[in-house]
């Protein structure tokens, strides 16, 4: 029995003193000051210095922890130690001068290290009573997604409530796109005579595009059963016959877009839709109505990709097009689309290459060859989480740049899983389905991994939770407020206005 | 009856409970009529059923809108309970102002100052900063969501005369405005009364503890003749000759289906345990000889699980008529008419009857009538400081009669959706007494013309 107690005694004392040690060190690991001695990104103590948290109108300082961890008693201990052994593993085995800081403040990132219980915590009253109009209409849509189990934070809307960003908005941009295109403004719009590559200028701007002349011919489209990370949407495979066209050289750029839209845009939030089968002349067309927050992500417009233009903007840009330039423009069909893509190539990509071979390891850092696929697509692992101007990858055999990467591209289909199961034998020009309820989208972006930038990976808008963020009411038409990874691509018909006899 | 409901339910209370609104969810979210155990009593915290209000420190109302509905809520409000006033009025109209004015004084003893009376577009700001507690919205429903957002930023105590709004920004603002309120612990009574009516109460019990087993269906009717009109006199701007007419006239009424029919739209989504997420409905104008609004409305209304209710509406002389709600259940049905509310069978046998008060002359009554026992259960509410609010949900079935308006005027299916994403306000820009340019007058036509 005495021996029991000798073990017992300085058991239970050795045990106090592991806990009250540990409690130092949990107490002392969740001090702004150590979370700031490791994280050396040196903008985020500064931002955070600069942002309402910091001082708030209570007298508060809201700390690291206070959002980077869940309140205690929602798992607050285990997230430390899951970040506690994150942080570690990066503070020792990765160099932070290769993190890209821009990208983990964009929401994606940030949803994984900011709680929503903390958020809730310490504002538990979502209508405090000087909420406006605008604060209340968000706030009841925010309470009915919640209700529907839809996934939406309070930071979808108050992203730089922790960390203030000079440059980001959440508010109606009215002064978006104001800057022009200095340079020759052109009177008229470019002469096609016969069938071949063309730079089209759009009257009254200096912008102007190549337009490639794309033959007409027979392909394979979809892909085989064998093909790596195939997904059953892909097939079966069919023989697709394609009539001649033309195809933008580059994804609809912001400096072409932002000619349509200093020439039609409309001031106030009403939403009118154009009726696109009876418009004729360029005052008919309703444009764009101003953005909400930043649409280009402050990553630069020019030649990069426009971004969060809507379906509904792209195909109305389009009609505009075709007005100021007398010829037809449209959305490419899926069938077009791929058909260029592939450029006369049945494998996954135009260029030589395993999408197995490209693909990153998550656990080991790759020692795989993936110079093909850098020199033609903007992907994940170089695109630095953003789009890139199109002199950063070389074109296709068409002579097109980014039909895979850098942003995913609207097609005029409706989407279905099985639309080439629907096609019979040979198909000539195919539409897709004649209804749906989203579009196809395809080549995928500057976040796909590079299996998902194979030339027969298809996607679909998705309306609903492209639009989630957008606090107005009624949601934008012309602006997704939270898809940045998608815009589109120009086809112009081969008829009597581009040189067809 | 799926378990989705209860399930979101749940998440509705987890959520509003973790937003800390102590006390002050609102009741009847909790008491929904997904049917439990068969004869399982069932709690209804909305009314305290009380026949009179205890006693408490003096509480002083101020009354804004003083035509008949108004007047009589004053009353209502003063005979709940010991030691209440009516200490201030506004309105619009001075000669409306003057009439409240005098009967609350001769016939109710009020002492009512020159400076607490307050007439105008604006009197509802002063009124607001006189020291009432409590205050009487009855005003055109038009005005209700800019006068709620008001009374609550001054925090007082609120009746809402029902409808609540006449579009969905209105409606939506309503819904904001009672979120605020709760969070400052005000309690807000709305003149949905039959939430107050003890035999609606009681049969409400019996259909949620499951006699007459889970609810498939329902039917709600208002159909009754022609309400009043007033024509316009030469002295009056359009403004006024609108206002004082103003159950003929949607912006500031909401149409019958809102302004009259929410009361058995309302009893519908109580009893059904839900709001309908799509409509679609038609009316027409075949009698009515002012204003711009319709005079019968059918409407579908469709809620998520797959259920129908619905919704019939009429205010035309010389037709068939009556006022009540029908629920159907998988047992029985329950009969919501008059002084007769019932629980049949599904061969029509009487299963249970409202045990009413029978007088002398074979007349049937219930003991406190609901309009006074709105009032005894919104003085209670402050008094036990226990505040109950019920204006969202009465947003949401004004909400429901709008959108059934809309699908009628439209020809088109209207989803609830829709509704709370539409910016639609049907009201005018400015208000003076003047012409009004700018709200429409024209009565809507649905659907497009046949062609050869």
């Amino acid at each position: 029995m005495k021996r029991v107690w000798i073990l017992f005694v300085p058991g239970v004392i050795t045990g106090i003193v592991l806990l009250l040690i540990g409690n130092k060190a949990v107490e002392a690991t969740s001090s702004d000051k150590f979370c700031n001695s490791c994280h050396i990104h040196p903008q985020a103590e500064l931002s955070w210095k600069k942002s309402v948290h910091y001082e708030t109108q209570s007298g508060y300082r809201t700390h690291c922890v206070d959002c980077h961890l869940p309140p205690q008693g929602h798992g607050y201990l285990p997230e430390k130690a899951r970040t506690g052994l994150r942080d570690l593993w990066s503070y020792w085995f990765k160099d932070s001068a290769s993190f890209n800081w821009d990208a983990k403040s964009k929401l994606d990132y940030a949803k994984g290290y900011v709680f929503e219980s903390t958020c809730l915590k310490c504002h538990p009253n979502l209508y405090p009573a000087k909420l406006t109009k605008e604060g209340s209409d968000a706030h009841l849509y925010y309470d009915a997604q919640v209700k529907k189990g839809e996934d939406i934070r309070c930071i979808n809307c108050h992203l730089n409530a922790g960390h203030y960003d000079p440059n980001y908005t959440h508010k109606a941009n009215e002064g978006f796109g104001k800057e022009i295109v200095s340079g020759e403004v052109f009177t008229e719009s470019t002469k096609v005579d016969k069938f071949e590559s063309f730079v089209e200028k759009i009257p009254k701007t200096g912008v102007s595009f190549k337009m490639i002349a794309i033959p007409g011919g027979t392909f394979k489209m979809g892909s085989p059963d064998n093909e790596p990370y195939r997904k059953p949407d892909e097939g079966p495979v069919k023989e697709v016959k394609i009539s001649p066209f033309y195809m933008a050289e580059i994804e609809v750029s912001w400096n072409e877009y932002l000619a349509f839209y200093a020439q039609t845009a409309r001031q106030g939030k009403t939403a009118v839709k154009t009726d696109l089968n009876t418009v004729t002349s360029v005052d008919a067309i309703v444009g764009a109505t101003p953005p909400y927050g930043q649409p280009d992500q402050n990553w630069g417009k020019g030649k990069r990709p426009v971004i969060s233009a809507s379906f509904n903007a792209a195909q109305t840009y389009c009609k505009w097009l075709s007005i100021v330039t007398g010829k037809t423009y449209r959305l490419p069909t899926e069938a077009e689309w791929e058909y260029a893509a592939r450029a006369g190539k049945e494998t996954p990509y135009f260029f030589e290459g395993n999408p197995k071979t490209f693909v990153k390891s998550k656990f080991l850092s790759s020692r795989k060859d993936t110079t093909m696929i850098n020199r033609f697509v903007v992907y994940k692992e170089n695109s630095q989480a953003k789009t890139q101007e199109p002199s950063f990858v070389l074109p296709n055999p068409f002579g097109l740049k980014n039909m895979l990467g850098n942003v995913a591209e609207f097609c005029s289909d409706w989407y279905s899983p099985d639309t080439y199961s629907k096609y019979p034998g040979v198909v000539e020009d195919p539409k897709g389905p004649v209804s749906g309820t989203e579009h196809v989208v395809r080549g995928g972006s500057y976040k796909s991994q590079a299996d998902q930038v194979r030339s027969a990976v298809r996607e679909a808008t998705q309306t609903q939770s492209w639009l989630r963020t957008d606090p107005q009411s009624p949601k934008s038409i012309w602006w997704y407020s939270d898809c940045f990874y998608v815009g589109f691509r120009v086809v112009c018909e081969y008829d009597a206005s581009t040189g067809r006899r | 009856m799926s378990n989705k409901p209860n399930l979101s339910r749940r998440n509705f209370l987890g959520r509003a409970a973790a937003v800390g609104a102590v006390g002050a969810i609102s009741p009847a979210l909790i008491t929904s009529c997904a049917p439990k155990s068969k004869g399982k009593a069932v709690e209804y915290t909305l009314s305290t059923l009380l026949d009179k209000a205890p006693d408490g420190p003096e509480l002083k109302a101020g009354l804004i809108g003083c035509g008949g509905r108004g007047t009589g809520a004053a009353m209502n409000f003063l005979s709940a309970g010991p030691n209440l006033k009516i200490t201030a009025l506004a309105d619009l109209l001075p000669d409306r102002l003057a009439e409240a004015r005098a009967k609350l004084t001769n016939d109710w003893k009020q002492e009512i100052s020159d400076e607490n009376c307050f007439v105008g577009f604006d009197a509802y700001e002063k009124l607001l900063q006189t020291n009432v507690d409590v205050v009487i919205l009855a005003t055109p429903p038009y005005f209700r969501p800019i006068h709620f957002e008001a009374a609550v930023q001054a925090r007082k105590h609120c009746f809402l005369e029902k409808p609540v709004a006449v579009d969905p920004v209105g409606a939506r603002s309503i819904m904001a405005s009672a979120k605020k309120a709760e969070a400052m612990e005000l309690s807000v009574i709305t003149g949905t009364q039959r939430r107050h009516q003890r035999d609606y109460i009681e049969i409400y019990k019996k259909v949620a503890g499951g006699d007459i087993g889970e609810i498939t269906g329902g039917n709600v009717y208002w159909n009754q003749s022609k309400l009043w009109h007033t024509n316009p006199k030469a002295e009056w701007s359009e403004m006024e000759a609108m206002i004082r007419n103003w159950v003929n006239w949607t912006w500031l009424s909401g149409d019958h289906i809102v302004e009259q029919h929410v009361h058995n739209i309302d009893v519908g989504l109580w009893f059904m345990g839900a709001h309908p997420v799509k409509a679609l409905g038609f009316g027409s104008r075949q009698r009515r000889i002012t204003g711009d609004q319709y005079d019968n409305f059918s409407v579908d209304y469709v809620f998520e699980d797959g259920r129908h209710l619905h919704s019939m509406c009429r205010q035309i002389n010389g037709c068939g008529g009556g006022v009540f709600e029908r629920f159907q259940g998988a047992e029985g049905a329950a009969l919501l008419n008059g002084n007769n509310i019932k629980l049949v069978d599904l061969t029509g046998k009487d299963i249970w009857t409202y045990p009413y008060i029978v007088n002398a002359q074979g007349e049937k009554s219930i003991a406190v009538g609901p309009y006074d026992q709105e009032h005894i259960d919104l003085v209670t509410a402050i008094r036990n400081n226990k505040p109950i609010n019920e204006a969202e949900n009465c947003a949401i079935s004004t909400l429901v009669g709008i959108m059934g308006r809309i699908s009628a005027y439209t020809g088109k299916e209207v989803t609830f959706d829709e509704m709370m994403n539409s910016d639609l306000n049907i009201g005018p820009k400015t208000y003076v007494l003047g012409p009004v340019p700018d709200v429409s007058k024209t009565v809507p036509v649905p659907g497009e013309a046949a062609t050869e």
